[in-house]
């Protein structure tokens, strides 16, 4: 079996390492990560911290990208182009379809977030602002960007590329503005309305559990216990995604 | 035991917005046998790719059941024993045909030497042994349909199923992937392809389905269901000039060479007899049986009328 | 037989991604608890100037500097948070500032949470400047900035210098211009204020306003008036050696250019044993 999912999730990668998108999205990052110094001119006295925020930023930025662009047509576009047929007319578990190109795609993120992030690196440890805290804010980067992937290929299983590409920037935009649903329930006074509101904020991917950019930029202290709980909860959310994406599949007929 | 079994399959769709069920199969039964090519024929739209979807699983029964190799389909380590091509395949145009044929061997978790060796005994055999490392978005479409055979083939299945494994193919490409099927059926596999190209069918198959608009109307050697006694004689004549002739129909006329049909030994009897003496010379006489054509044309007629028959004679263009 | 149905595993598995999904509420349960027990020792701020932010904002400057305003009247709102005026000049006067220079709102409130709250009236001051500085067509900033010298620093002469540059916003409600006449009256200054409070009543356009106005310049004439005539009596008593006998021997005596009269055209009261000048309406001296 893990052979089966390392053999889809091989050929996920290789064609994301073959695809344009890919390349232009990581040019993108390392110019706008290089693009930091200049900007760093600008302001007085916080230099290293804009060029520290503007590299978290990018590969932030860039990396969610990365993961929508490539992830919401996994699924779909191989049923679009029937190549999904001929895999499962082979002894390949649906399940195992799903997973192999989870893995797959997270195999690019990860090559991906190594590159912009030991560019990003070199250019600190170049102007003697290299913190190795910063692997932190980084490593809970990636593992942002492994709950979004979920939810793209879980969209990739129900609808169009367009149409789970725009869902799933929308979880990325709400899943950092949930914070907004706790003070907006503190103003609610119907008892309906401030369970919907609690009961939507424990459903929706909270991403601001994987957000320390800007304790790791302040040097403010960020515990083991915090990188624990969001692997915890990566783990938890990212199954539940995924399983609910794998049922999705199995039980979808193939047109 | 037959190696796939469809019993009383029924299948419908809903559009999204109405409430009207849509039926594409209904009742469907068919059991295929071991070593024989059984051409599944149908207008465009009367459920030959539907029934094939059901049969791998990709498709879900509304009742009825399918069974591969005497067990439930649903159980997906027999797929080990079968090979699909699917209709017009896209492939992944990214990879090379060598990588493309090793990822699916990877399926059947081959180890790397017995891949190798499946790839490029594959490659030899679909014709595209010095082009295993070009990209598949340089193939032409006749490649692309070897590769694809290939694909199907990479587990040396017992039963592999074609979905119009000809189409879109010059007559080249039609005559390889016919040689291909008929190399499968030497060496003992099922074949189970659909097609609407007749011709082919006619010379290759052991048995037809004729399906049309989702119900089976004929199944069978194409000798059964055929009658195989003359039905009329076609005689090309020569030197003919404004003499009328006793009987028969003038099919076509050039010069003075007509082609004339009779519809009764008495008849053409009668009409190499009125030859004499007129300088009007016989040049042939064959016989005429009825082809698989007439007989699906028959079919399709008598299941709906009009529009059947144009729909008939749209696919047989192509 | 039975019919081929979908594969049941569907049914498990999904029921398994609700399991999972529980778990994972559970962990965020956990991961609010440790934030809630750590409130207030780590910002949760995190936000680059409005400069940079602006390149972000891909054109929705307005909509982020709402955004981020909205959201600073809840975070400010919270008395948990006890740090929570860390980055306050930041937010108002860097982020949001910076974003959308023309949005009044975060000036007004953000100079509001800084005096109000945060104690911090010259934080507020600066605010305001930068928004003066950008809208110099809005009378409020400056009138906001000068009731903040007036109210809280106490100090007048900065209070005059923002509600004078208000008072030549054109369209300024004649509300400002009581409230800089009364500033001075607040300040001790009632020579001023009654020459503010006289223009505004000879300048008034409607009963009402007249009214108010004849008020505080019928008050503030009879305190100047009184504060004159005290000032007359004490350079007569120094000259003299004695006091008066009535008010007009100061005019006389030349200590006083001329003895005026209340509003209502009535001598004010002299008491020679007591020295005492006062209204005739009131039985101590007023003010």
């Amino acid at each position: 079996m893990p052979a089966r999912i390392a053999a889809i999730a091989l050929n996920t990668f290789r064609e994301a390492i073959r695809n344009r998108v890919l390349y232009l999205l990581l040019v993108f990052a390392v110019a706008m990560i290089s693009c930091a110094q200049v900007l760093s001119l600008m302001t007085v006295g916080s230099e290293e911290k804009i060029i520290k925020d503007f590299g978290l930023a990018s590969i932030d930025i860039f990396g969610v990208l990365t993961s929508v662009f490539i992830g919401i047509g996994l699924v779909s576009r191989e049923i679009e182009r029937r190549t999904v047929y001929t895999l499962l007319a082979k002894p390949l578990h649906r399940f195992e379809f799903i997973l192999g190109k989870y893995a797959g795609l997270v195999l690019t993120l990860f090559v991906n977030t190594s590159v912009m992030t030991l560019w990003f690196f070199l250019i600190l440890a170049l102007k003697g602002m290299f913190d190795l805290r910063l692997a932190i804010a980084v490593l809970l980067l990636f593992f942002q960007f492994l709950l979004i992937t979920a939810l793209a290929v879980l969209f990739s299983c129900l609808s169009t590329p367009i149409l789970s590409g725009v869902l799933t920037l929308a979880l990325y935009v709400v899943g950092h503005l949930l914070w907004s649903f706790d003070l907006l329930q503190a103003k609610l006074t119907s008892v309906t309305g401030r369970v919907a509101c609690r009961a939507l904020y424990y459903l929706l991917p909270n991403l601001g559990n994987f957000d320390v950019k800007g304790d790791v930029v302040h040097g403010l202290p960020v515990g083991a216990g915090t990188v624990g709980f969001a692997a915890l909860y990566l783990a938890f959310y990212g199954a539940a995604v995924l399983l609910l994406a794998c049922a999705v599949f199995q039980g979808r007929e193939l047109q | 035991m037959a190696v796939l079994e469809l019993s009383g399959i029924s299948k419908s769709y809903r559009t999204h917005l109405s409430l009207r069920r849509y039926w594409i199969l209904r009742d469907l039964s068919l059991a295929i046998q071991p070593g024989e090519i059984f051409g599944f024929i149908g207008t465009n739209g009367a459920g030959k790719t539907t029934t094939i979807k059901l049969a791998l699983g990709l498709l879900f029964p509304d009742t009825g059941s399918v069974r591969l190799f005497g067990e439930d389909a649903r159980r997906v380590e027999l797929r080990r024993r079968i090979g699909f091509l699917p209709e017009n395949p896209y492939l992944y145009d990214y990879l090379t045909g060598g990588e493309f044929l090793d990822f699916h061997a990877r399926l059947f978790g081959y180890s790397a030497p017995e891949r190798r060796r499946r790839v490029a005994d594959l490659l030899e055999r679909v014709g595209l042994k010095n082009r295993g490392d070009r990209q598949l978005r340089l193939y032409s479409k006749g490649m692309l349909q070897r590769i694809g055979l290939a694909q199907a083939l990479i587990n040396d299945p017992e039963l592999v199923i074609l979905d119009e494994p000809m189409s879109g193919l010059d007559p080249i490409g039609r005559r390889e992937v016919r040689d291909i099927i008929l190399d499968l059926k030497a060496r003992g596999r099922t074949v189970f392809f659909s097609t609407h190209i007749l011709s082919d069918t006619e010379m290759i198959c052991d048995r037809v389905g004729i399906l049309v608009r989702g119900s089976l109307k004929a199944v069978g050697r194409i000798d059964d269901l055929v009658t195989r006694d003359v039905r009329f004689w076609e005689v090309a004549l020569g030197g003919v000039r404004d003499a009328a002739l006793p009987c028969g129909l003038v099919v076509s006329r050039r010069d003075d060479q007509v082609l004339v049909r009779v519809e009764s030994q008495g008849d053409l009897r009668r009409l190499i007899q009125s030859l004499n003496g007129h300088g009007t010379t016989l040049i042939s006489v064959s016989p005429g049986r009825q082809s698989l054509e007439d007989l699906f044309l028959r079919e399709v007629r008598s299941a709906d009328g009009t529009a059947g028959v144009k729909a008939a004679a749209a696919a047989g263009k192509d | 037989m039975s019919p081929a149905r979908r594969p049941g595993g569907a049914r498990r598995v999904a029921l398994m991604a609700i399991a999972c999904l529980l778990l994972a509420m559970a962990v965020q349960g956990r991961i609010e608890a440790r934030a809630a027990a750590s409130a207030g020792s780590a910002p949760l701020l995190y936000l680059p100037s409005g400069r940079y932010l602006h390149f972000a904002a891909l054109g929705f400057d307005a909509l982020l500097a709402d955004t981020i305003y909205l959201w600073s009247i809840q975070y400010y709102g919270n008395y948990q948070i006890a740090d929570r005026y860390l980055y306050l000049e930041q937010i108002y006067g860097q982020v949001i500032a910076e974003l959308d220079p023309r949005y009044l709102d975060p000036y007004l409130t953000g100079a509001l949470i800084m005096t109000t709250e945060a104690r911090r009236p010259e934080m507020a001051l600066r605010l305001l400047d930068k928004g003066i500085e950008h809208n110099p067509q809005v009378w409020i900033l400056p009138f906001e900035a000068g009731f903040i010298c007036y109210d809280d620093l106490r100090d007048y002469q900065r209070a005059a210098a923002y509600f004078e540059a208000a008072l030549k916003v054109p369209g300024v409600p004649p509300l400002v211009r009581r409230f800089y006449a009364e500033m001075f009256n607040r300040a001790g200054d009632k020579r001023t204020s009654l020459k503010e409070w006289d223009e505004i009543y000879r300048t008034a356009g409607d009963d009402y306003v007249r009214g108010v106005a004849w008020n505080h310049v019928h008050d503030l004439t009879i305190a100047v008036d009184l504060a004159d005539l005290r000032a007359a009596l004490d350079l007569y008593r120094a000259r003299q050696g004695k006091a008066p006998r009535r008010l007009q021997d100061l005019a006389e005596a030349g200590a006083i250019g001329k003895v005026p009269q209340d509003p209502e055209g009535r001598d004010y009261l002299y008491d020679p044993r007591s020295g005492e000048i006062s209204y005739h309406a009131l039985p101590v001296v007023a003010r």
